[in-house]
């Protein structure tokens, strides 16, 4: 665990924040990230969303808090986070990309920590914010998402060896990618459940024949 | 088995006792509105369905035979005089029936008029309506005019027919359905089959279109309209704007008109002199009856409003016949509650058509069930008239103690809660006012609240805060400034942090 969990390996993902190329790289190629601790910032992100969009001042938050469901989030933004791992590595794999699974998780774990930062930073400034001043929470929150995205696409560039036009390419067909997972995954367990179904129908009628 | 025989008898005896108590007990747990044949909700600010006590209670229902003029066939139009009395377009009947204020009795029949010493009779009057002046208007649909008598002695006035403008198409067939009549004796007239708009007359001349409905054609209709054949472009629907259904007036001479609208966004325009629509519509920017529509089966769909009532202060009640419902808006457009149902119970309309207010009471048309139904106010819907009225004069301290009582009656109501949190902030107790605005969803208000309050808090507290800072700072840096000694002392004895 604390392998995992070190001070040394929490320190590093702060200097990756800051220091992207050298940070990725040395995930990539010294073993410096860690898959858990990058997992553990995704689920701090959810969370941290969910609690934005129910505790966010009234000013600046248009959502019905009785509609926020932090569990649901937490499962959409980790089946998503998922999906995007599974389907990067699926296409960087034919496209000679040089990232392990294992690096394409801990880089865009990471690269979440800005937002989730921002988004704590933002729902406290919310409480302090009248009509007309909405433009600090959103300013606040467009950094942190911005933030995040250039780290994610140079996480995903260096962790590959990548060119920038490669990495957009990439990024293009992950989402194809994750939408054909999709797909699959539905229609697989579509037909599983047909199966499920024949099989339970002839248990049925074994169980009525005597 | 004699004795089962008197056993089964013993039983039949105790069943009786027992459901002749059943019977005679009044029921003990009653809700207040369980005798209402219909719900009475609002829409909150996230648009969902929100109950709320009835506003209007079913009173009584009038027929034909009730006030001594015989069944009434088809009614289409009902209006109120300005001395109270109530005037229905008896249109099956080819008559004008004018009702006593309490709707009690008939006053009088209209059946024709002696023009020229020539009696005539009306056919399927479709709409009637009285001018503040003391004359009737009656648009006698199926003889193509608009008839015009003295209220007072029934002599004759005017006719209105054959109207002529270049605007007009060649053979043009006028066929008025609904009239109202402004401060001056302008006439408005709703003709059949006139998309154009609202047809004015004045001095018996027409004079033009009023509050024409722009057509919206979609991105959508214009590629589909490009790809398709012309065979195919003649069998497609034309484009044309949607009819007015009903008309009503204030005292100011704005014209109330309700339309269809397939979109359920805006079923009503408030037309000012020019013709321009000047409505205001409310935080959902949407005066077309429902919200949530959605559905296949034929109760399901954008509301179908019939017919429109300026009732007093901007108060404005619309008719929905697809489900029966009567929506009420204030001047700014918010929907203050609905009330009324589609059904054969009594209270229930089967075919609406027309609507009027007289004084506490709302009184609905049904053409197919040949009755006016009466709605009383009840307590709450008072208590939202009038505060709603206050506000309308521009008293809302003086509305406060109303929506007081109607938040006693309806925790949630948001137009309440805005009107106290309103009433809060203009007394300075901002504090208040943010917890009944937000209460009341208005953000505008609660950010005027919240600067305020905000402001407050700082020149109270500003000093405190700017110390309390300078003192954090200031233990920050000699934390810092230890820690480096700390650490220097740390680097020098061989153990520099190395990861």
């Amino acid at each position: 665990m604390s392998k995992y969990f070190s001070k040394a390996k929490v320190k590093y993902m702060f200097y990756t924040l800051t220091h992207p190329m050298d940070g990725f790289y040395e995930i990539r190629h010294r073993e410096r990230g860690s898959v858990p601790l990058a997992v553990v910032s995704v689920i701090l992100f959810s969370l941290v969303y969910s609690m934005n969009k129910m505790v966010a001042s009234f000013i600046v938050n248009d959502t019905d808090p009785r509609t926020v469901d932090s569990l649901d989030n937490l499962g959409g933004v980790l089946l998503l986070y998922l999906l995007f791992c599974v389907g990067n590595w699926s296409i960087t794999c034919l496209l000679n990309g040089e990232g392990r699974l294992k690096d394409i998780a801990t880089a865009l774990g990471y690269s979440l920590v800005p937002m989730t930062l921002c988004y704590v930073l933002a729902t406290f400034v919310s409480q302090f914010v009248a009509q007309n001043e909405e433009g600090f929470y959103t300013i606040i929150i467009t950094i942190g998402t911005a933030w995040t995205v250039l780290l994610a696409m140079s996480g995903i560039m260096i962790v590959h060896n990548y060119s920038l036009a490669k990495t957009m390419l990439t990024l293009v067909l992950t989402i194809i990618a994750m939408l054909i997972i999709v797909f699959i995954v539905m229609m697989l367990s579509d037909l599983v459940n047909q199966v499920y179904g024949f099989i339970y129908s002839i248990y049925t009628e074994i169980l009525f024949r005597n | 088995m004699k004795n089962m025989k008197s056993k089964a008898k013993l039983w039949k005896k105790i069943m009786l006792a027992v459901l002749s108590v059943c019977l005679l007990t009044p029921e003990v747990a009653v809700r207040a509105d369980s005798t209402v044949p219909y719900d009475s909700y609002n829409y909150d600010y996230w648009e969902d369905i929100v109950f709320t006590p009835a506003p209007y209670i079913p009173d009584t229902s009038v027929s034909g035979t009730t006030i001594g003029v015989g069944s009434f066939l088809s009614p289409q139009d009902l209006c109120v005089s300005p001395g109270g009395n109530i005037y229905i377009a008896d249109t099956g009947n080819h008559r004008i029936v004018e009702v006593d204020s309490k709707l009690s009795s008939a006053v009088r029949e209209i059946n024709g008029f002696v023009r020229d010493g020539v009696q005539e009779k009306f056919n399927q009057p479709n709409g009637v309506c009285v001018s503040q002046n003391g004359q009737i208007y009656i648009a006698d649909s199926e003889n193509h005019r608009i008839v015009v008598l003295e209220e007072s002695d029934l002599s004759f006035v005017k006719i209105i027919e054959n109207p002529e403008a270049d605007v007009l198409p060649e053979n043009f067939l006028f066929v008025p359905l609904k009239i109202t009549v402004d401060y001056a004796d302008r006439v408005y007239c709703i003709a059949k089959n006139m998309f154009q708009g609202i047809m004015v007359f004045e001095q018996d001349e027409f004079t033009g279109f009023f509050g024409t409905i722009e057509v919206n054609v979609s991105v959508w209709d214009k590629i589909w309209r490009k790809l398709s054949t012309k065979a195919q472009r003649s069998k497609q629907l034309l484009f044309i704007p949607t009819e007015f259904t009903g008309i009503d007036i204030d005292q100011k001479g704005f014209v109330y008109a309700s339309n269809v609208d397939t979109w359920g966004k805006q079923a009503v325009r408030c037309l000012n002199p020019k013709g321009q629509d000047v409505i205001r519509k409310g935080e959902n920017g949407n005066v077309g009856g429902d919200l949530v529509t959605s559905g296949t089966s034929d109760y399901s769909g954008v509301s179908r409003i019939v017919d429109v009532v300026y009732r007093d202060k901007g108060i404005y009640s619309l008719l929905d016949s697809r489900r029966g419902r009567i929506f009420t808006y204030d001047h700014e457009g918010n929907l203050l509650y609905i009330f009324g149902g589609l059904g054969t119970q009594a209270g229930t309309f089967t075919t609406p058509v027309a609507i009027e207010a007289v004084g506490d009471k709302v009184i609905v048309l049904d053409s197919y069930r040949k009755e006016l139904l009466v709605f009383k106010e009840t307590p709450y819907g008072r208590l939202i008239n009038e505060a709603v009225g206050l506000r309308y004069d521009g008293d809302e301290t003086l509305a406060v103690d109303m929506w007081k009582q109607v938040l006693m009656l309806d925790e949630n109501n948001e137009l309440a809660n805005v009107g106290i949190g309103k009433a809060y902030l203009t007394a300075g107790d901002n504090e208040r006012a943010m917890k009944y605005l937000k209460l009341g969803m208005s953000r505008q208000y609660y950010s005027v609240a919240y600067r305020r309050y905000r402001n407050e808090f700082l020149k109270e507290y500003l000093g405190y805060i700017l110390t309390g800072l300078l003192a954090v700072i200031v233990a920050v840096v000699f934390v810092l400034k230890y820690r480096k000694k700390k650490k220097g002392v740390y680097e020098e004895e061989g153990g520099a942090f190395d990861v």
